[in-house]
């Protein structure tokens, strides 16, 4: 690793050296643990192992690549990265070549610069002229670098002789339009696919010019993940097909955002034209998502413009919904909220954002009602939602990369929660991580010990019994994930605490503030309406009025209970509002600022990217509006007082970004423990099973034609012959 | 909501634009709404106003209110060189009759300021 | 001509009005008005009062010999240019202004425009304009973007301008993974890659 002077000198010194020498060379002084290099002359302390492309990061020099990704394995194969090194005959790819104590890196010298133009100059020979109808254009890493490190005119003449290569494309699904002619061969897609998504669908055929980017056999690239090859791209071979054609990345607004098509609250960035959301991106948040996204949430865009409710409705004398004025509305709203005496029950649904939980509960307890309820069931029983840390993912998500041992009862992380997924096959990789499972069997993209889908085997893990229980206790950082999908369940209760139980014995030899248990939530608006009282609903009391806040769970919406006027708020006809005999009209995720509480007990807020669509309103404005009519006035008029309240209500609510950690973990499992020694019989299942269940999940996802083609493609290549089931 | 981070100290040293003190910005505030006062009737002489006398001192009487809350002397000094600009070009004939109503508002519609009316009447805006 | 002539007659009136103390007796309009008020009696006594009645900015900023000005003066720490700056109230008082250094594209390798800390405002309504199709909006404020070094600079820009803030905290940075090529083809990790 390190050369030494002696050694250089005296080449042969090094097959002298006796056995008894190596000791003595070890009790000598450790090397420095940091090395000195200069890059373009200015000195950086760097690890060991750490790479030239690394290093001149740290001195603040951008290397150009086009194959090196920060998340992804080395391949250096572009050779965009060569610098010059001193004292070295040839230039080095920057990118693999872990520097040495003393080495002198030249970023910018003559060498490096002709050797960056004449890589330019071989990419640019096989690579097409179409940059005006190409999708990547304005955000292509091969025109910027070809701007910048390129050369200045071309030597390609040989168009009437061989011409350019020309790749014929591939279908690899509904969402990645591929045109494999502009392919580089950087194989960052492949990368991704192998490493991230854990499909290993992606690779290369042939050789020199011959080589090509594909599937071997005519399949689609199906994955969770697909979309994110996109942004991995450097060219435009892989681009976006819903996005195709539709804007250029310089005439769209870009608004930072958050994701609530899952519970993990993936950072987004949402771009607009004019009133329309153009695209979602991610955006970079090493906590959460990284620098991924789910397909879900990149894609179902197109469901915010579908099905959508845009103006208020209230049913007439035959029983038909039609369309009114805001004023009419809420006088037909308050009338009914006045009739119900306070009998009135509040659903609140998976999309809700906390502004509009806390007005809806500020309205109804000034109405006198308590009843108000989520959609999403968690067990009453011992402390319920009582102690924070019971619903939770406590150990957070990047927390999951310390874990030396995981163990998912009753869930399907793949699809519930993709991100959170990749952050378990992140540590699987890397850090040789062990997970078990246990419920039904699913392809979780990685090598799991399957314990059996009997929730029994939970109890005897939590009585010490099991087999695997040796393994477990013997882990100084195990996590045990528990899907909320469970508590839909009658023994849900009874799950929750044995794996209470079974967290308490593991803390006995786990490290010291070592969180285990964690909840996995299925939708982005439970943790912040728990946190906020209202309480998960097991039994829907009868009641005058139903006030449904997005709400459009199935079995809340199936059974209408005769002589219930039911208020239906959301921005999508979904099965709520169908049920309905007023709708208001409200906001989506990406048309309001709001408040979004993810699974970990993170607080973020959306932007407003566009306008509610005709006359939809925000959703806490429409029961501020209520609350004047009903003569009992909410003492907030702005999204700043609405905070305020917020935040007397609970404080982490408004600390954006950070993670707000739960304890009480003994506790909880103190007073569920009459509950643990019950015994389930029913196997776990979960909703999830295969790639099909995945996409459509919620109001918006429903709606999206682009989901409902990925649906098609899943099913379709079901029934090709190369397809094979790997769960 | 992040810390305010900007309003720790209470005061600090600058340099003055006109007024070294509180009493002679005050002076000079003084001093410039009496010009305007006693330039009102040779406004309305010199142009068709459709606003009496009464009215613009009532408006002059308002435009200076407006601004009593400020206390930051280099901030009047401000304010009163740019009611200085205006007297001026009120007096050249620069501003014409267009730009004096405009301080009336006397053809814009007052936007709805309780809750309800901007709720009903105007799109999502915060 | 008359006009040099009386605007001499008008700047001292202007220096009369600027320092409060003046006694000097003077009269001056130079208007067209003026001209023909000469004629009106009834007129006569406004302009005849020995007041001060114009005002140039040119003798007020930093020209006059008033002492005082070399001095400096003590000022609250909290400065609120917002009436001032001829931003129209209602775009002061119901203004959000996000405070935020921006992440890296996911769609390509540069971090250019990433080392900022950026101001923006809320978003307001925007529309496709009918006659060519291009963007329209309402809101004078939907361009404004403006980057600081540090956010304290962007903080401060917004308290003296009278516009609430919020910050958005800095995206942490992981620290860097040692990455090796060799990974790529170790026999007992799994990181060694299969397809290629």
């Amino acid at each position: 690793m390190f050369r030494t002077t002696l050694q250089r000198t005296v080449p042969c010194i090094r097959l002298v050296v006796a056995p008894g020498q190596f000791r003595l060379n070890s009790n000598a002084p450790a090397p420095p643990s940091k090395l000195e290099v200069f890059i373009d002359d200015k000195k950086v302390l760097v690890d060991p192992g750490t790479t030239v492309l690394q290093a001149a990061a740290l001195a603040g020099v951008e290397i150009p690549r086009f194959c090196y990704h920060e998340r992804l394995a080395v391949a250096g194969n572009c050779r965009m990265c060569l610098v010059e090194v001193e004292r070295s005959p040839k230039p080095v790819a920057a990118c693999a070549m872990p520097v040495m104590n003393g080495w002198k890196i030249k970023t910018n010298s003559e060498l490096t610069r002709k050797a960056r133009e004449g890589v330019m100059e071989f990419l640019l020979m096989n690579h097409p002229l179409d940059c005006p109808i190409c999708d990547q254009g304005g955000e292509c890493d091969l025109q910027d670098q070809s701007m910048a490190f390129g050369s200045d005119r071309s030597r390609f003449v040989d168009i009437d002789y061989s011409g350019k290569r020309a790749v014929e494309d591939k279908d690899i699904g509904p969402l990645v339009k591929t045109i494999m002619t502009r392919c580089i061969h950087c194989t960052r897609c492949i990368r991704f696919a192998s490493e991230v998504a854990g499909v290993d669908d992606l690779g290369t055929t042939g050789r020199g010019s011959d080589m090509q980017v594909g599937t071997y056999i005519e399949k689609m690239f199906l994955s969770e993940l697909s979309g994110n090859v996109i942004d991995l791209c450097p060219v435009g071979a892989l681009t976006s097909k819903p996005y195709s054609f539709s804007a250029r990345p310089w005439e769209t607004r870009k608004t930072d955002s958050v994701d609530v098509l899952d519970a993990l609250g993936s950072n987004i960035v949402v771009s607009t034209r004019a009133g329309d959301v153009m695209r979602i991106l991610p955006r970079l948040n090493e906590d959460i998502n990284e620098e991924w996204l789910s397909d879900k949430s990149r894609f179902s865009y197109d469901g915010l413009k579908r099905q959508r409710l845009i103006t208020p409705l209230v049913k007439d004398n035959k029983g038909n919904l039609v369309p009114v004025e805001w004023e009419d509305a809420l006088v037909a709203t308050s009338r009914a909220l006045i009739n119900a005496n306070g009998n009135i029950v509040g659903v609140s649904g998976g999309l809700s954002d906390a502004e509009s939980m806390i007005a809806l509960k500020d309205l109804l307890n000034r109405l006198g009602s308590e009843q108000l309820y989520t959609e999403e069931p968690f067990p009453m029983t011992g402390s319920g939602t009582d102690f924070r840390s019971s619903y939770i993912l406590n150990s957070s998500i990047s927390g999951l990369e310390q874990a030396d041992l995981v163990l998912l009862i009753g869930t399907n992380p793949r699809y519930e929660a993709p991100l959170l997924n990749t952050r378990i096959r992140k540590s699987y990789v890397h850090n040789d991580l062990e997970i078990a499972l246990l419920g039904p069997k699913v392809d979780l993209s990685y090598d799991y010990e399957y314990l059996g889908e009997s929730p029994a085997i939970l109890k005897d893990l939590a009585e010490k019994r099991h087999a695997f229980y040796a393994k477990l206790s013997k882990a100084k950082r195990p996590v045990i994930i528990l899907g909320a999908q469970q508590f839909e369940r009658e023994d849900g209760a009874i799950l929750l605490a044995q794996a209470q139980q079974l967290s308490q014995e593991l803390n006995k030899n786990a490290d010291k503030g070592w969180k285990i248990l964690n909840v996995l939530q299925q939708v982005a608006g439970q943790v912040a309406a728990l946190d906020l009282g209202y309480k998960p609903y097991n039994n829907l009391p009868a009641a005058k009025v139903l006030y449904l806040l997005g709400a459009d769970n199935e079995s809340l919406t199936k059974c209408k209970p005769a002589g219930t006027t039911v208020i239906y708020q959301g921005h999508h006809g979904d099965a709520g509002a169908a049920i309905a005999d007023i709708v208001l009209p409200g906001a989506a995720y990406t048309e309001k600022q709001a408040t979004y509480v993810n699974t970990e007990g993170r607080a973020q807020q959306t932007l407003m990217a566009v306008q509610p669509p005709g006359m939809a309103r925000s959703d806490w404005k429409i029961i501020r509006a209520i609350s004047e009519f009903v003569g009992v006035k909410l003492p907030y008029d702005t999204l700043n007082e609405v905070r305020d309240r917020l935040t007397d209500v609970c404080p982490s609510m408004t600390r954006y970004g950070d993670l707000e950690p739960a304890n009480y973990l003994v506790q909880a499992s103190d007073l569920a423990k009459d509950l643990s020694s019950q015994t389930v019989s029913t196997p776990l299942n979960v909703k999830q099973i295969t790639l099909e269940d995945f996409y459509m999940t919620d109001s918006i996802s429903r709606s999206s034609p682009t989901m409902a083609k990925c649906i098609q493609a899943v099913r379709k290549q079901k029934e090709s012959k190369y397809y094979e089931s790997r769960a | 909501m992040a810390a305010r981070e900007a309003s720790k100290c209470a005061t600090k040293i600058v340099r003055p634009l006109l007024s070294s003190d509180k009493s002679e910005a005050k002076k000079r505030v003084l001093n410039l709404y009496k010009t305007y006062y006693r330039q009102i009737p040779l406004m309305l002489f010199d142009r068709h106003l459709p606003v009496s006398k009464e009215e613009c001192q009532i408006k002059l009487k308002e435009e200076f209110l407006k601004n009593k809350h400020i206390t930051d002397v280099r901030v009047i000094d401000m304010l009163v060189i740019k009611g200085q600009m205006l007297l001026q070009e009120i007096v050249t004939k620069w501003a014409q009759d267009c730009h004096i109503m405009t301080l009336f508002k006397d053809t814009v519609e007052p936007k709805p300021n309780d809750f309800l009316s901007k709720f009903v009447n105007n799109n999502d805006s915060q | 001509m008359a006009f040099n002539l009386l605007k001499q007659s008008a700047n001292t009136v202007i220096r009369n009005a600027v320092v409060p103390s003046s006694t000097s007796v003077t009269r001056g309009l130079f208007t067209g008005a003026v001209q023909l008020a000469k004629e009106d009696k009834g007129l006569e006594q406004v302009y005849t009062k020995k007041e001060s009645l114009l005002l140039d900015t040119n003798n007020v900023i930093g020209k006059t010999s008033n002492t005082s000005v070399q001095n400096y003066i003590e000022v609250d720490n909290k400065v609120d240019l917002s009436s001032v700056t001829g931003v129209p109230e209602e775009h002061v008082k119901t203004r959000l202004v996000k405070i935020s250094k921006a992440t890296k594209n996911v769609m390509q390798s540069g971090t250019d425009n990433t080392h900022n800390w950026v101001m923006e405002f809320d978003n307001r309504e925007r529309w496709e304009n009918p006659l060519m199709g291009w963007t329209s909006t309402g809101d004078p404020l939907s361009n404004m973007k403006i980057e600081f070094a540090e956010r304290t600079d962007a903080i401060n820009f917004c308290e003296k301008n009278g516009w609430k803030w919020y910050l958005e905290a800095e995206n942490k940075t992981r620290p860097i993974r040692s990455k090796s090529y060799a990974n790529n083809f170790s026999w007992n990790k799994r990181t060694r890659t299969s397809t290629k």
